[in-house]
């Protein structure tokens, strides 16, 4: 907001005299970006030999694949929805929408190949939480460079809606996090990957959610 | 609602054509200006039509040339015009302004025309103390006495009608 109000004429001037070139922002170099760092910090992450060391096995597990597709939909649908919301004219909104479908659809497909287990019975053991709060941190910083890329595409950005980017922001960042550390999680148990996942993944949604708005006004 | 020119004389500006760009900026501070006799008290428009202005220049790198214009001026001034409504909130009143039917008297009035419109659109105890308090400048207790709402209630409506007004606008594909 001005300090002092000039005339109309008085403060054209000035930003006329104060024009430099830009180079116009574009959807497209945002997202490539922001790919770029996500995958650079997953070629780190492989490279530091945090795989679990039974991938092989893994791999033939449907709830391995079960999250890690979910995770990786989830970080794509709600990246695409942050960067296209970086445009004054783009809204998160529709984006947002997308998410809560299909993390519902996600967790049916998960409720789904849980049927067989051995019920809710053991559920303090399946939870298992000493090893859960591990993965939860682990998950939180494994987000932590997508946040602050995001973080920075939107600032410099024009979100005029900027409660829904930092949800969008949040969920993409949270998403992608988890992506990566399903490289490195022992558990295969949907019951075990729901409740942990979604913990770390709404922890950071809502950390963004309080501080993007604030740090992106403009 | 953009002259076909600004999309071209937006990417002159972005090139660094300073003679385009303060020509543009003209153009859009009259343009803005209409904008916000429709939509707020004319106490707030002149500070609006700056303040869009300035983020305008800021974020002028945001303008995609292949995307109108026009509706990335019109997202702005939107957003910015959300941004005074929220204003609204924490400020106890707007000043009244004394030149009100002067020169811009007919402006005035569709400004409350339209505002009028948005208001109808409110809860009758929402409108009726936001006309009272924010566009007629009358204190909380005053319009505790004459709506017959406790002060507190009078606060409370305040806000969640303010609330509301933004959130109405930001739903809107409002453009123009």
């Amino acid at each position: 907001m001005p300090d002092e109000l000039l005339p109309d004429d008085l403060l054209i001037d000035r930003l006329a005299a104060d024009l430099k070139p830009v180079r116009p922002r574009t959807n497209g170099r945002d997202g490539l970006l922001v790919g770029a760092l996500c995958i650079l910090e997953l070629a780190l992450f492989l490279l530091t030999g945090a795989m679990r060391p039974d991938m092989p096995v893994a791999m033939h597990h449907p709830s391995f694949w079960w999250k890690l597709t979910s995770l990786g939909l989830i970080a794509a649908v709600s990246g695409t929805a942050s960067v296209v919301s970086f445009h004054p004219a783009g809204s998160p909104r529709r984006g947002i929408r997308w998410v809560l479908a299909i993390v519902l659809a996600c967790l049916a497909v998960g409720w789904g190949l849980d049927s067989g287990r051995a019920g809710w019975a053991a559920l303090d053991a399946r939870l298992d939480w000493r090893h859960g709060v591990q993965c939860l941190v682990k998950m939180l910083l494994l987000a932590l460079p997508a946040v602050a890329g995001l973080a920075v595409l939107m600032r410099r950005g024009a979100p005029t809606d900027r409660s829904g980017t930092a949800w969008s922001v949040g969920i993409a960042a949270a998403a992608w996090g988890a992506f990566v550390f399903v490289f490195a999680c022992p558990s295969d148990d949907p019951l075990y990957i729901a409740f942990w996942y979604m913990l770390a993944c709404l922890s950071v949604a809502v950390v963004s959610r309080l501080l993007l708005p604030v740090l992106a006004r403009w | 609602m953009a002259e076909p020119d600004w999309d071209r004389m937006m990417q002159a500006a972005q090139a660094g054509d300073a003679d385009s760009y303060r020509r543009l900026l003209g153009e859009v501070g009259a343009w803005l200006r209409r904008y916000y006799h429709r939509r707020l008290p004319p106490a707030m428009v002149d500070d609006a039509v700056q303040d869009t202005l300035l983020a305008v220049h800021e974020k002028r790198h945001t303008y995609d040339p292949a995307r109108p214009f026009g509706a990335w001026l019109g997202a702005i001034a939107r957003y910015k015009w959300i941004d005074r409504l929220r204003a609204m909130k924490s400020h106890p009143s707007v000043e009244l302004d004394e030149n009100l039917p002067v020169p811009g008297h007919e402006e005035a009035v569709s400004s409350a025309v339209s505002l009028e419109r948005l208001l109808a659109e409110l809860k009758p105890a929402q409108a009726d103390v936001i006309r009272l308090v924010k566009l007629q400048g009358f204190s909380i207790m005053e319009a505790s006495h004459r709506t017959g709402q406790t002060m507190s209630l009078v606060k409370v409506n305040i806000h969640r009608g303010l609330a509301r007004l933004s959130a109405m606008i930001r739903s809107r594909n409002d453009a123009g």
